[in-house]
């Protein structure tokens, strides 16, 4: 029988440092059947390992066109200060894809409004890169992301080439001004600021928002004035999770699993939900 | 003496001296002592006081939740009263923030495997020689009877009890020796209800709990077993005061108030040093005397 | 008619599966306290009359420990080794039924569309024979749990103590068949279980209670006595909440998936240092959550069997009984 909770060995390809204390490390199977066979959904999440020291929980940040995985994190904890000493050619564990996913198919013919604040870009980044592989099949696209400081900001060229795509406006805001002659051609403002500057119409409207608990709760009340439904306003979860396979019992919100149910829920889901988080 | 103590803490409640009141009662299955918080004058009468009152409730002293109250009383028997003690000399609660209220204790009776008390003593009681409970602001109880209690016992202090066990342990070649703690630390499941239930086992991250770097598998091996009984025993040298709080709420029975007696025992051997005497006493760790032994320094 | 054996039959029968390698899993005595063990010679077990054990029969299904697999680092390449296969038989004899009750509550979550087969392995390769309840505690409340001191559920065969030295055995499964068939003999002899443990409260009030009062002030005070040990979970044959480490070195080493309590404040803890179940209260909310309302949201059974294991083990007097009974007052308050 499967042995559910073993990792696939995965070839560490490139590593790009982000900020201060993140990187994005692209991955790849060493079993290159499974590379080729690999299938995910955008918004799924991963389990990495860091093997003789643990696992640790992170979304798939990259659209699934690519024949390689990536993964963004932030050195925090026990398995992330390991992982930043990769390099490519090493040898880490990955299991997954695991929950839920971004309905990127009933959001066709929508607008887009993508929200993030600090290391909560990556989780978006994905449906931030189908949406522009598909670029067709989305209305206006819109990306408030904003962090402390300029240099917490992850994704920064990025940034850049998404805003030359057509009817894509990129706002990018820092709470705290850069010091002067820092090149800086974004906003000083906290991202519910630029986001209610954002022009937001609620028609034929989805937001993803994702980012700390303040930003969000601040966040909310201006989509909703926009004329968003709560259905139509989507999160991503990040609970402590160990298994990712619903058995573990230490994510759920009542009687929400959010390695299983989750991680992508709409406001209208999590008011449901008790105020476990 | 039950309503002694409960007239007692009516005035503390009353007079707002204290917020809130820890003391026992009956509050497990079939009347099963434990610890209550009284916050209401009105409550006092679900305070009880007999040979069941078991647990050291010094360890409620500690935890956020019970902070949160205000101002504490706690109701201690003559070891549980130890652990305030040192509580207070390794500067976790500062003296005059808890009113303790110390019982005249006669013996504290064993509990079964399913927790029901028995009409045996518990062994740690059978050498106690501080019935009366020391270092409080009030004491229930006729110190009388505590001091003849302890007239009693005191010939036989160092030899009963635990410290029977404990001799008859020593007496062991150190095979038979360790092939006794591998027996016991095999049935450990590392629930660390002996931590939680220690009143000295206040740390804010246990190094059981750190993982960068992991010093202690936390996994119930044997291997991490060993590492952690024997570390929690080191991190209580100088400073257990014996009052059997681990082993009794130990589910799978291991005898870990004799592995701390050992190292108390040293403790006063090597530095005349017993936890939680007096107040103001330098922690035994942490402090040094020129007449301190040397002669280990090889 | 009925069948029985006596003692002697049943250790013979026991130890001729032990010569053919099967691994028998009976009571033993260490001291005054009786553990659930392997046994290496029948003569270690001890089948007299007791209300429990110190520990479950859950952990030979779901060991506290447990190897997933291993791994080497060889230059920039890592080799894992997966965990052998759990391919003996086994016996377990001797648990109480509110114990054995618990597999079959089990089996749909470590089947929930990933298969563990570390416990569904175990499941397959054992045969599990009850012996029916002589006597309960106050500590006993598996009659408002649907169970009773003769269940059956989790069980291939019971057994009722004689008092004579022999049992009635009833085989409930194939398995239980298999085993007993042809080591009996017919008897008019019928065993009987001692009355069902009396119980004061009602599981479905206070399980709704439970589900609509999430931010009741009464979990922190009711929690206040609670020290946040594990020793409820891990004595539980139902609480199967696990955790995930890595032991040995970077080069070398294996994966392990070990017991884990829901009671502890490190359980919940994220890495930015923010937890969601900061204060006892939130985390003994979410064991009943779990218990009462999660569990059979999910699954269609309550996640308790009413062995009173956790009450038992308790320092400081607690458990799943004596808060069910606190929150029957609740219940009893938000009716008035």
């Amino acid at each position: 029988m499967e042995n559910i909770y073993k990792p696939d060995p995965m070839e560490v390809v490139e590593v790009h440092q982000q900020t201060a204390d993140v990187k994005l490390v692209r991955i790849k199977f060493r079993d290159p059947e499974k590379n080729a066979n690999f299938k995910f959904n955008i918004g799924q999440f991963g389990l990495y390992s860091v093997f003789g020291v643990g696992e640790s929980t992170f979304n798939i940040c990259c659209s699934n066109s690519k024949d390689y995985i990536e993964f963004c994190f932030r050195k925090t904890g026990r398995v992330t200060e390991r992982l930043w000493d990769v390099e490519p050619g090493d040898t880490i564990g990955f299991r997954g894809p695991f929950g839920n996913s971004y309905p990127m198919d009933a959001w066709e013919g929508k607008n887009l409004v993508f929200v993030a604040g600090g290391i909560a870009m990556p989780p978006i980044r994905c449906a931030i890169q189908y949406a522009l592989e598909n670029r067709d099949k989305y209305g206006k696209i819109t990306i408030v992301y904003g962090a402390r400081t300029v240099g917490d900001l992850v994704c920064k060229d990025e940034l850049d080439e998404w805003a030359k795509a057509p009817n894509v406006d990129v706002l990018k805001t820092v709470d705290v001004a850069p010091p002067e002659g820092t090149p800086w051609n974004g906003r000083v403002d906290f991202v519910p600021t630029v986001l209610k500057d954002a022009g937001i119409t609620g028609e034929n409207t989805i937001a993803l928002v994702v980012g700390p608990p303040i930003m969000i709760k601040l966040s909310l009340p201006i989509l909703v004035d926009a004329g968003l439904k709560d259905e139509d306003i989507f999160t991503s979860l990040e609970n402590r999770m160990k298994c990712g396979l619903g058995k573990c019992g230490r994510c759920n919100c009542g009687s929400v699993y959010v390695c299983k149910e989750g991680p992508v829920f709409t406001q209208a889901d999590i008011k449901k939900m008790p105020d476990d988080f | 003496m039950e309503n002694q103590l409960k007239n007692a803490i009516r005035k503390l409640l009353e007079e707002k001296t204290v917020a809130v009141a820890i003391g026992y009662g009956r509050v497990g299955v079939d009347g099963a002592v434990g610890a209550i918080f009284v916050t209401n004058p009105d409550d006092v009468e679900r305070l009880v006081w007999n040979s069941q009152c078991r647990q050291n409730l010094a360890v409620h002293l500690t935890r956020p939740e019970v902070k949160a109250l205000g101002k504490p009383a706690v109701v201690v028997k003559g070891c549980d009263a130890r652990a305030v003690v040192t509580l207070c000399n390794e500067a976790q609660i500062a003296r005059e923030n808890v009113y303790v209220v110390g019982v005249v204790c006669e013996g504290i009776v064993q509990a079964d495997a399913a927790g029901a008390p028995t009409d045996k003593l518990c062994d740690k009681c059978l050498s106690c020689v501080e019935h009366a409970a020391k270092n409080v602001d009030l004491l229930i109880g006729d110190p009388a009877k505590a001091q003849e209690l302890d007239n009693q016992n005191a010939p036989n202090a160092k030899t009963v009890g635990n410290q029977a066990k404990l001799a008859k342990l020593r007496a062991m070649s150190q095979p038979e020796r360790f092939a006794y703690w591998r027996e016991q630390f095999s049935k450990c499941i590392r629930c660390h209800a002996c931590r939680q239930n220690c009143p000295l086992c206040y740390c804010n991250r246990c190094v059981a709990d750190k993982n960068r770097p992991t010093r202690i598998d936390s996994s119930a091996s044997l291997k991490g077993n060993f590492a952690w009984n024997i570390l929690r025993a080191f991190h209580l040298a100088g400073r257990c005061v014996g009052c059997g709080a681990c082993s009794a709420a130990c589910p799978a029975g291991i005898e870990l108030d004799l592995l701390n007696l050992t190292l108390a025992n040293a403790a006063e051997e090597q530095f005349g040093y017993v936890s939680g005497r007096e107040l103001g006493q330098a922690p035994l760790i942490g402090s040094y005397a020129l007449t301190d032994k040397e002669d280990f320094i090889r | 008619m009925s069948h029985v054996i006596t003692l002697d039959q049943l250790k013979q029968t026991l130890g001729a599966k032990l010569a053919d390698g099967a691994r028998v899993v009976a009571p033993v005595l260490r001291g005054e306290l009786a553990f659930f063990q392997e046994v290496s010679d029948l003569e270690q077990a001890s089948f007299a009359p007791r209300v429990r054990f110190q520990n479950s029969i859950k952990e030979f299904f779901f060991p506290r420990h447990e190897t997933l697999f291993s791994f080497v680092r060889q230059g920039s390449d890592v080799q894992l080794t997966d965990a052998p296969d759990f391919d003996v038989e086994q016996i377990v004899v001797g648990a109480r039924p509110c114990d054995a009750a618990s597999l079959p509550i089990l089996d749909p979550l470590f089947a929930w569309d990933y298969q563990d087969r570390f416990f569904q392995q175990r499941r397959a390769k054992s045969t599990v024979v009850v012996f029916a309840c002589k006597e309960s505690d106050g500590h006993c409340f598996c009659s408002a749990m649907g169970g009773a001191p003769d269940n059956t559920a989790g069980a291939d065969a019971i057994m009722f103590d004689l008092g004579d030295g022999s049992f009635e055995v009833r085989c409930v499964t194939d398995k239980g068949k298999a085993l007993f068939t042809g080591k009996t003999t017919e008897s008019d002899k019928v065993g009987k279980a001692c009355d069902p443990p009396k119980v004061d409260f009602e599981i479905a009030p206070i399980a709704n209670w439970v589900r609509n009062n999430f931010s009741s002030p009464a979990w922190e005070e009711l929690s206040l006595r609670c020290v946040g040990c594990g020793a409820c979970a891990f004595v539980c044959p139902t609480c199967h909440c696990f955790d995930i480490v890595d032991e040995g070195s970077y080069s070398k080493g294996k994966r392990v998936k070990n017991w884990d309590s829901c009671q502890t404040a490190l359980f919940t803890l994220h890495a930015s240092g923010h937890n969601p179940r900061a204060t006892q209260g939130k985390r003994q909310r979410q064991r009943m959550l779990h218990k009462f309302v999660i569990y059979p949201d999910k699954f269609g059974q309550n996640l308790c069997t009413g062995c009173g294991a956790c009450s038992r083990s308790c320092g400081v007097a607690f458990g799943v009984r004596p808060l069910l009974t606190a929150l029957a007052q609740e219940v009893a308050k938000s009716e008035n």
